[in-house]
């Protein structure tokens, strides 16, 4: 079989991209690995998406029924229940190993392939929390899917560690189910969730979020279950201070401490990795090192709206198309784009010439909580934009956009925040 | 009546049930887990030692010795997976360069007749990353890794097709004397009469002891060890076994590369007094990173997926404990099992049965036991062609379940099905290896507790991640 392009995940990433491509008219598979398209948005039974794209809030599943429902009108050929197991770069393309039930094991060929392959959630193990190692201590996004698509319960009192959206929709969705919620606590000294999440799944049901805290003992009882934990503040560097110890009763706990992009897939290929966002770097078209190998959605960045990862993935399904179109986009030169002062990260990570045409769409976080800023955005000497912005969090994503015209070859971009 | 009632299922116990098998004898294997393999077993380095390390013509020695060889013949007949990787034990000054002559020289008294000094230079030829203060190294190449639980899987396995019985949530609760031998009470409950028994309890093995002994000869001393465990994606980084010098605290914090690509990073040792409490400590993980950070440069632990404890079932003797109860004749002691037991396990089982119980002398050999235990390949170490091969014998083979580690779902069912099938997520995830990748499960947990429901035809409800009281859900929810 070959493909103009291969789209891998048919979350809300994989499906806005191949909908934008095949609009360009393109032949596109899209593959996704579990048994229904959507992605996790199935599991996110809470409202608050589509604000920005729909104007409207819906759900998760409502959200993705819309975009669903487009894929299938636009026909694009599809497989379900069907893992990718392996990438090979190919002359002129790719070549993809894939494998189901149904197809046995395959190889494909294509000329481009759109990553949207989403996040992971970081377990215990990947921030080593010490203690028993009882039962009862699940990442939230896990204790949500078993809630919510499976109906199942996995404890009656529970305690959060991490204040992600995830662990705070959990809080809230928990309670209404009838659990004892007994508090978030959160390492930083702000929260790593939306406000509207922090008001609207914590404050209205009066579940205390412990700032600057964090979980340093874990007691399991005979049968290796959960019974109690220990929190305690930490200091400027986030070191538990002694004397602060308050333990919980709980019989569960639940992990919303980061999400992790899912490139594994990507790993025999000569991608340049990002050690902020723990992806790849790409240019302004989402293409990363490797010709005709886009990435976009939670993959690419993990967002905090569905909506951006939607507006990212169409932006990359279009540039992808272009580059079937074009046959091949030689790699023009190239500048970087720098994140300077109070920036965690921001992409893409370069504006390369021969995508001259594409508007450069930059997205940023923050590395601390700023009242009020001033976002600078300059190429040597010359300042391509400056904007006051107030209340900047990491918590929630930036986006700005360039202007082509303004940029020249040359000398790199630094996107700087000042606070003031 | 049984011949012998064999308490403890770990590596050592499962070696010696097929032992027995070999005789025409009726025996019984007890556990208290619910699987084979889950303590001590369970939380180890997984090395075959070389034995350049314990006390010339001690047990240990000897044992360890045989065992690394006869891991090498069962290799192929219990398909037992080796990784041959040898091992660098490493110094850093002249004062540890002495130290490492004196480990050459309990070496050669061991009998270890493959060993190599080597420079730095030499070393890093197949050592890239070795820590720039190590100026000089000793090369064991007979040292090996394996995979401990599998091990004891295939030896259970074997045992029960060689007409052993196995009993698993068994906890042994009182042991009384008996005029043909003994009776061994379990959960307060079942009575098993037997003329022998076997103690292979590990840390326990004192406490059973005290069951039929006024004073027991020996005493357990728990001694705790703590390990991080870096992504399959960090294969390579090492690929010797790398020790630092053994000091009397043991062989130190160690690299191990795993059979699958993973690396061990551990481990620490500290005498505790809960013999049952696995936790991790920050102490403990903090001295684990910075010793291991004397043995490599740049360790990869941005890759750790893992960190984990375990007990080692020392005891307040130097050498294994491997004899008859003075008081109670016909019972067996296997005490202070630490390490180097998982190697020595398949000579201590021999060392048991021939040498210090005369099984030969009592029993009569089992023409019909059947030295052979088969297990496929696991999928993903196949290459490409052998995989279709596969999937066109099994399609479920297409179903890739956990897709950090490519186990398929007929590798799941296999877990689930097979003669020592496990209904657990726990035992599902030490048989194939599904949710022991990058996202520990968060991808494949809900898939294989799916299969578990499907296989044993029981409710989500009824699934545990381990023993009996675990089960992964309370209640469903309120609407459903």
């Amino acid at each position: 079989m070959n493909k103009e392009i291969i789209v891998i995940g048919g979350g809300a990433s994989g499906l806005a991209a191949a909908i934008a491509a095949k609009e360009e008219g393109r032949d596109i598979l899209l593959i996704e690995k579990e048994s229904k398209l959507g992605g996790i948005l199935n599991q996110c039974i809470h409202n608050g998406f589509g604000l920005e794209v729909f104007k409207e809030e819906y759900t998760g599943p409502e959200y993705a029924n819309k975009y669903v429902q487009k894929f299938h009108e636009s026909k694009i050929d599809f497989l379900l229940d069907t893992t990718v197991l392996h990438i090979d770069k190919i002359e002129n393309g790719f070549e993809i190993i894939l494998s189901s039930k149904v197809t046995g094991m395959k190889k494909v060929t294509c000329q481009s392939i759109i990553m949207s392959t989403g996040c992971y959630e970081r377990t215990r193990g990947s921030i080593s929390i010490p203690g028993d190692r009882p039962y009862g201590v699940i990442t939230a996004g896990s204790a949500q899917r078993y809630l919510n698509i499976d109906g199942y319960m996995i404890g009656k009192k529970v305690f959060i560690l991490g204040s992600g959206d995830i662990g705070l929709i959990m809080a809230r969705r928990m309670y209404l189910e009838g659990a004892e919620v007994l508090g978030v606590a959160e390492l930083m000294p702000y929260s790593n969730g939306l406000t509207r999440n922090i008001v609207q799944c914590l404050n209205d049901y009066n579940i205390p979020l412990y700032l600057s805290h964090t979980v340093t003992e874990i007691h399991g009882n005979d049968d290796n279950r959960l019974e109690s934990i220990v929190i305690q503040e930490v200091n400027q560097s986030y070191q538990p201070i002694p004397g602060t110890e308050r333990e919980f009763s709980v019989d569960t706990l639940l992990l919303s401490i980061g999400l992790v992009p899912d490139i594994t897939l990507m790993d025999n290929l000569d991608v340049e990795h990002d050690l902020k966002t723990k992806s790849v770097k790409v240019n302004q078209a989402y293409e990363t090192s490797v010709p005709g190998l886009f990435i976009c959605g939670n993959s690419l960045q993990v967002h905090d709206l569905v909506d951006n990862v939607s507006m990212e993935s169409e932006r990359a399904g279009k540039c992808a198309s272009e580059f079937v179109l074009a046959k091949k986009i030689e790699s023009n030169e190239s500048i970087k784009i720098k994140a300077g002062n109070n920036l965690l990260f921001v992409t893409p990570h370069y504006v390369d010439f021969a995508w001259a045409s594409r508007e450069t769409v930059i997205q940023f976080r923050s590395t601390s909580k700023i009242e009020k800023a001033l976002l600078t955005v300059s190429q040597g000497d010359k300042e391509l934009l400056s904007k006051r912005k107030s209340f900047i969090v990491p918590a929630e994503m930036e986006t700005f956009t360039l202007d082509m015209n303004q940029i020249e070859k040359g000398s790199d971009i630094l996107v700087n925040l000042e606070v003031l | 009546m049984y011949d012998y009632v064999v308490i403890g299922a770990g590596i050592v116990g499962s070696f010696i049930a097929r032992e027995l098998s070999k005789y025409n004898l009726k025996a019984l294997v007890l556990e208290k887990e619910n699987d084979v393999a889950n303590v001590q077993t369970l939380a180890n380095s997984a090395i075959l030692h070389s034995g350049h390390n314990p006390e010339p013509n001690s047990l240990k020695t000897k044992l360890c010795l045989l065992g690394n060889k006869l891991y090498e013949e069962v290799e192929d007949e219990l398909c037992i997976p080796l990784l041959r990787t040898g091992a660098y034990v490493v110094a850093h000054n002249n004062d540890e360069e002495q130290k490492l002559l004196d480990l050459v020289e309990t070496t050669k008294a061991n009998h270890v007749t493959e060993y190599e000094l080597l420079d730095y230079a030499e070393a890093c030829k197949t050592e890239p990353n070795l820590a720039k203060s190590i100026t000089k190294v000793l090369s064991l190449p007979t040292t090996k890794v394996t995979y401990p639980w599998e091990a004891a899987f295939a030896c259970m396995e074997n045992a029960i097709v060689n007409g052993v019985e196995f009993k698993k949530n068994s906890e042994v609760t009182n042991i009384t004397k008996s005029k043909e031998g003994f009776v061994v009470t379990v959960n307060k409950l079942d009575n098993y009469h037997t003329k022998y028994v076997i103690n292979a309890t590990g840390v326990n093995t004192d406490d059973i002891a005290a069951m039929v002994e006024k004073h027991v000869s020996f005493k357990i001393k728990p001694r705790h060890g703590e390990y991080y465990v870096l992504d399959k994606r960090v294969k390579g980084f090492v690929n010797h076994v790398l020790y630092p010098l053994p000091t009397d605290l043991g062989k130190g914090v160690l690299l191990t590369p795993q059979i699958h690509g993973n690396i061990l990073v551990g481990p620490d040792s500290k005498w505790v007094d809960d013999k049952y409490r696995t936790n991790n400590t920050p102490a403990g993980l903090e001295y684990v990173k910075t010793n291991a950070k004397h043995l490599a440069e740049n360790v990869p632990f941005h890759q750790i997926i893992r960190s984990f404890a375990g007990i080692r079932a020392t005891s307040d003797q130097d050498d294994f404990i491997i004899e008859e109860s003075k008081e109670a004749k016909g019972f067996y002691h296997l005490a202070g099992i630490d390490s180097p037991g998982l190697t020595a396990a398949p000579a201590i089982a021999k060392y048991l049965v021939e040498d210090i119980m005369h099984v030969q002398d009592k029993y009569s050999i089992n023409k019909e036991f059947n030295p052979i235990r088969f297990k496929n390949k696991e999928f993903g170490s196949l290459d490409y062609e052998q995989q279709l091969e596969f999937i066109k014998k099994d399609p479920l083979h297409g179903n890739i379940i956990c897709k950090c580690e490519n186990i398929t779902e007929r590798e799941v069912l296999d877990a689930i099905n097979g003669p020592l099938g496990s209904n657990t997520i726990k035992g599902v995830k030490k048989r194939c290896r599904a949710g022991a990748g990058l996202c520990q499960g968060g991808y494949c947990e809900e898939k294989v507790y799916k299969l578990i429901v499907r296989e044993t035809k029981a409710t989500p409800l009824d699934v545990c991640y381990d023993g009996a009281k675990s089960n992964m859900f309370v209640s469903e929810t309120k609407v459903k």
